[in-house]
């Protein structure tokens, strides 16, 4: 399946690029990412907990950056799976300097498969741009007024075979700022995970 | 004699039963059992990296989890491939569980054996898969183009080709004064009966038997299946095929990977297993049809008389091929349907996709057939400006050429000879009642309130019947109650009601004291199946015949008891009497007769001691007789017997919408003598109902990864009660067998027959563009007004 769509970002194209490859941001930014961990050079391994209504669950998958062109685009090939169903998608984003804000777009061409595949596919799209905006509207706000205290303040945990690892905050922890070179991959990996865990999530959980 | 209950609207005698909730299916069995869960592929084509079963080896209520690797013997090689053929030259089949490799959304991967299937779903998601996934070959176009292959060693994704022609088509249709070509297709639809698959199995390790309780169309066939994949003696296995909630073709199939897993467990766990099939798995594991492309070469002469045809056919069969090549076999030689034309020549191309397998889907390949024949008539008859039904009439077989041999060979390998019918009577039926003669007068007076109305005529030929056999055994007991086993099964055709008719009329006994058992194993080991309208001949035809010679027997018996000659006896309510007299004895008294005793249990028996009954001076038992009122026989006819009939059904079409609404139906049916005209009428209304859904409503969206996307209820439509015509207006005509006793020809799969060509002729006839695809919808019928301006501009 075919899905597309564009969020503007109320920052300079810069300052956007940046925090969307940090993976701190986008713990805290991706609707329902528990956890991210470094896997090797642009290349993650998360957790993302995800559902539409009554239907919930966490899916384990995978997320590699291609193709950076700095504060224009790259392409991230995500991998995804739970008990109701996988993903596998290529996801374009591109990154349009619009004046005060950023018009990020995306077009990702997904197959998606398991029960998610046949019975909820239809709704898919539309659960997909919903979270999608919930992600973007976060990284503004991170922008805007900084990180959650508690993960600026927290240094990633260490993974056994140390990699960093990040865990999300509390919920409703305080904002504080933070920036930084890999707060910017960070948010960027984070469109493709809100798309992955949207379209894997929204299927999650058990099934009956 | 009472009266005659042969050709009687007898009530189902099952159907209290049935509505009220008490019937028994397999779900209902072994309450306590252990209940199996099964993973499946998420994916439609992937190479099976790994399968990590770790997770689940301590979850608390899981009793087994297996993958390929834990199957050994007989079971770890493929299925059986059901119906070889020599043209089927690249047949595949799947394993019980993949090995390697997966080849559609919902191949079983892993079996799961647990407390409940709560517990056996939440181990199957522990169980990680890895997958590296291959391009997935969705459709007929890209089965064909076969830039990619389903299966690594088959060439083109062609599983078969194959060939038959009567006559020299090609030269036919180049010397004919007029041609035509055409391109139809006709999409995927699956049964979809209320009850999924389901089996249960219990070991029993005092005897060494096992006992499995199938939702199948065939407990002989999973029997022998289960037998040999199990390693076991026939005389091992009893399968037993309780009420059955619809099968239409797709529980022909066997044995499913369940169907062996389940025993399996069974036995290695010594405990009862349980597998009931849920919604989705029985969209995406089950099995499917209908999907073909066809391409006609037609030449005829000024009249429409059709000189020569020519059809290319491309049949979409999914991932397998265990049911070999029986649909587009169909297809190709039921397309002719009640029609001799001068020359015939059919291939077709029967090809592998990464989709779920197909098999039977009531109608078998006739639907297709009977779309493209009746298209074609009905192109044949726009070209000259000639009444359809016109054109139809000079291409009948006539009455006095029966036996017609269409010189192929049909399904069943035996001749393609149609053995009675009587078209031309047909015809005048189906347009008296749907008013054909008049329906330009309805078209003009609906136009003038701004409607917009088409009708639309099909016929068509069904081989019903086939071999090889069936049989039947009759018991009467002491009682006098008349206990018939059959080995094909049922799933609501009604024969519980239908074969004691057929009983009550021959032994002469009451219909209330008939009791029918169907698909156990137990009560009769040799049989076929439920499948191409074959059950009231097959079985009717040797439930008649036993009960014949039941019936030879006891008036033997009771011309001795009587001392009487057989000719003067006759049988009425279960009494044996010398006609004209009363002298008799109760069917009953007969049983204790003819079986010598030699310890008496009750009154009755008293009279069967040996100090009682018999010539002291012969055997109690004569060396060419056995003990027991009981006869038993078989029926095999020659080849399988031709019912036919034709559909007439007017639609308007909305002008705004393209909304499709069914105005009037009608069906003209010939199925020979009739048992029970309730239960052919009642076979018609589900025939009808499931037209509807695969002309207008059904088909399997299947996305180019090959997720099937519409896999629930919510998605694929189906006809309600609200989507079927309110009243369906039926007319048979009685045109006897000659190849049975009893006169009859199938009738279970006709109602759905000529759905798809009957309303594509009536929504042509409405709209005025060719229909050229079925199903069609609301949506496809609007864009097409668009692609035909002509009409829209005509209309404004």
């Amino acid at each position: 399946m075919k899905i597309s769509g564009q969020n503007a970002i109320a920052a300079p194209v810069d300052k956007v690029w940046e925090a969307i490859l940090d993976p701190r941001v986008l713990v805290a930014t991706i609707p329902g990412c528990e956890q991210l961990e470094a896997t090797g050079e642009n290349a993650y391994a998360m957790t993302v907990s995800a559902g539409v209504a009554a239907i919930k669950g966490t899916y384990s998958g995978s997320c590699l950056l291609q193709d950076l062109r700095h504060g224009e685009g790259l392409t991230m090939k995500l991998k995804g799976a739970g008990a109701p169903g996988t993903i596998d998608a290529t996801v374009l984003v591109s990154f349009k300097d619009d004046g005060a804000q950023t018009v990020l777009s995306y077009d990702a061409d997904a197959v998606v498969g398991g029960m998610i595949g046949g019975v909820g596919q239809r709704m898919l799209t539309s659960v997909s741009r919903r979270m999608a905006a919930e992600f973007f509207g976060n990284v503004e706000k991170v922008i805007a007024g900084g990180l959650p205290a508690a993960v600026a303040a927290a240094e990633p945990a260490v993974s056994a075979e140390g990699a960093p690892v990040y865990a999300a905050a509390p919920k409703a922890a305080a904002p504080s700022a933070a920036g930084g070179e890999s707060f910017l991959l960070g948010v960027a990996v984070g469109g493709g995970l809100v798309l992955a865990g949207v379209i894997v999530g929204g299927l999650l959980g058990r099934r009956r | 004699m009472t009266t005659k209950m042969m050709g009687a609207k007898v009530q189902r005698v099952e159907d209290d039963r049935l509505v009220r909730g008490t019937g028994r299916y397999v779900d209902d069995v072994a309450p306590d059992a252990l209940h199996a869960a099964v993973l499946r592929s998420p994916h439609a084509h992937a190479r099976i990296v790994s399968i990590d079963v770790d997770a689940v080896l301590d979850v608390e209520g899981v009793h087994a989890v297996w993958t390929h690797e834990d199957l050994e013997g007989a079971m770890a090689e493929p299925l059986p491939l059901l119906i070889p053929h020599p043209t089927l030259t690249h047949g595949r089949t799947q394993y019980a569980l993949a090995k390697d490799e997966v080849n559609h959304v919902g191949e079983a991967i892993a079996f799961v054996v647990a407390d409940d299937r709560y517990v056996a779903e939440d181990a199957l998601a522990r169980i990680v898969v890895e997958y590296e996934l291959l391009p997935a070959v969705v459709g007929i176009e890209a089965a064909r183009t076969a830039t990619h292959l389903v299966h690594d060693d088959v060439p083109g994704n062609v599983a078969a080709r194959m060939e038959q022609s009567n006559g020299d088509a090609a030269a036919a249709i180049a010397a004919a004064p007029h041609t035509l070509s055409l391109d139809l297709k006709i999409e995927r639809s699956a049964c979809m009966p209320m009850e999924g698959r389901g089996t249960v199995a219990r070991w029993d390790p005092d005897q060494n038997r096992l006992q499995v309780w199938t939702s199948t169309q065939t407990s002989t066939g999973v029997r022998a299946a289960v037998a040999a994949k199990l390693g076991l003696d026939l005389g091992q296995v009893d399968v037993i095929t309780p009420d059955v909630g619809g099968g239409f073709g797709v529980k022909i199939v066997h044995p499913w990977p369940e169907e062996l897993l389940v025993p399996l467990a069974a036995q290695r766990l010594g405990r009862a297993v349980k597998f009931t099939e849920d919604r989705r798995e029985h969209f995406i594991s089950s099995a499917h049809e209908r999907a073909q492309m066809h391409h006609v070469e037609v030449g005829f002469d000024d009249e429409g008389r059709v000189l020569g045809l020519d059809v290319r056919f491309w049949h979409d069969h999914g991932a397998y091929t265990p049911y070999g090549l029986i649909v587009p076999i169909i297809t190709s030689t039921q397309l002719l349907g009640p029609y001799k034309p001068g020359a015939y020549h059919v291939q077709f191309d029967s090809l592998y996709t990464n989709t779920v397998i197909v098999t039977p889907y009531r109608g078998a390949g006739r639907p297709q057939g009977c779309f493209v024949m009746e298209r074609t008539m009905d192109a044949i008859a726009a070209e000259l400006g000639k009444d359809r039904a016109d054109v139809r009439a000079v291409n009948f077989i006539q009455p006095d050429e029966f036996p017609y041999d269409q010189g192929l060979i049909f399904q069943d390998g035996r001749e393609l000879k149609y053995d009675s019918g009587d078209y031309p009577a047909m015809l005048a039926k189906i347009k008296e009642l749907v008013d054909w003669d008049h329906f330009e007068d309805f078209r003009a007076a609906k136009a003038a309130e701004g409607k917009r109305v088409g009708l639309g005529l099909a016929c068509y030929v069904e081989g019903t019947g086939v071999g090889p056999y069936e049989g039947a055994h009759v018991h009467i007991e002491t009682s006098g109650k008349v206990k018939v086993a059959t080995g094909l099964t049922s799933q609501g055709q009604g024969h519980q009601t239908a074969f004691a008719q057929i009983v009550a009329d021959e032994l002469g006994v009451r219909f209330e004291d008939v009791e029918i058992t169907t698909g156990d194993t137990r009560r009769m080991p040799y049989a076929v199946g439920t499948f191409a309208s074959r059950a009231a001949v097959m079985s009717g035809s040797a439930i008649h015949l036993a009960a014949k010679r039941t019936k030879e027997k006891a008036l033997r018996i009771a011309a001795d008891a009587l001392e009487a000659d057989v000719d003067d006896l006759e049988i009425v309510d279960g009494v044996v009497s010398v006609k004209g007299t009363d002298s008799s004895i109760p069917l009953g008294t007969v049983a204790v007769l003819s079986n010598p005793l030699r310890y008496a249990f009750d009154e009755a028996s008293k009279a069967a001691t040996q100090f009682n009954v018999g010539d002291p001076t012969k055997p109690p038992v004569a060396e060419d007789d056995e003990p027991g009122l009981e006869g038993k026989d078989f029926y095999s006819p020659p080849r399988s017997t031709f019912a036919s009939g034709m559909h007439a059904v007017i639609v308007e079409t909305d002008v705004e919408t393209a909304e499709i609404r069914i105005l009037k139906y009608a069906v003209v049916h010939d199925c020979g003598h009739l048992i029970n005209p309730m239960i052919v009428e009642g076979q018609i209304h589900g025939g009808v109902a499931q037209g509807v859904g695969g002309a207008l409503y059904e088909r399997m969206a299947y996305d180019e990864s090959g997720q099937l996307l519409n896999a629930s209820f919510m998605d694929f439509l189906m006809p309600y009660v609200t989507e079927v015509p309110a009243s369906i207006e039926i007319d048979h005509l009685e045109t006897p067998s000659p190849l049975n006793p009893l006169g009859i020809k199938g009738a279970g799969e006709a109602g759905v027959i000529p759905g798809s060509a009957a309303f594509a002729a009536a929504i042509e006839d409405a709209e005025r563009l060719p229909i050229t695809a079925m199903p069609i919808s609301p949506s496809e019928l609007f864009a097409l007004r668009a692609t035909h301006a002509p009409h829209a501009q005509e209309s404004k």
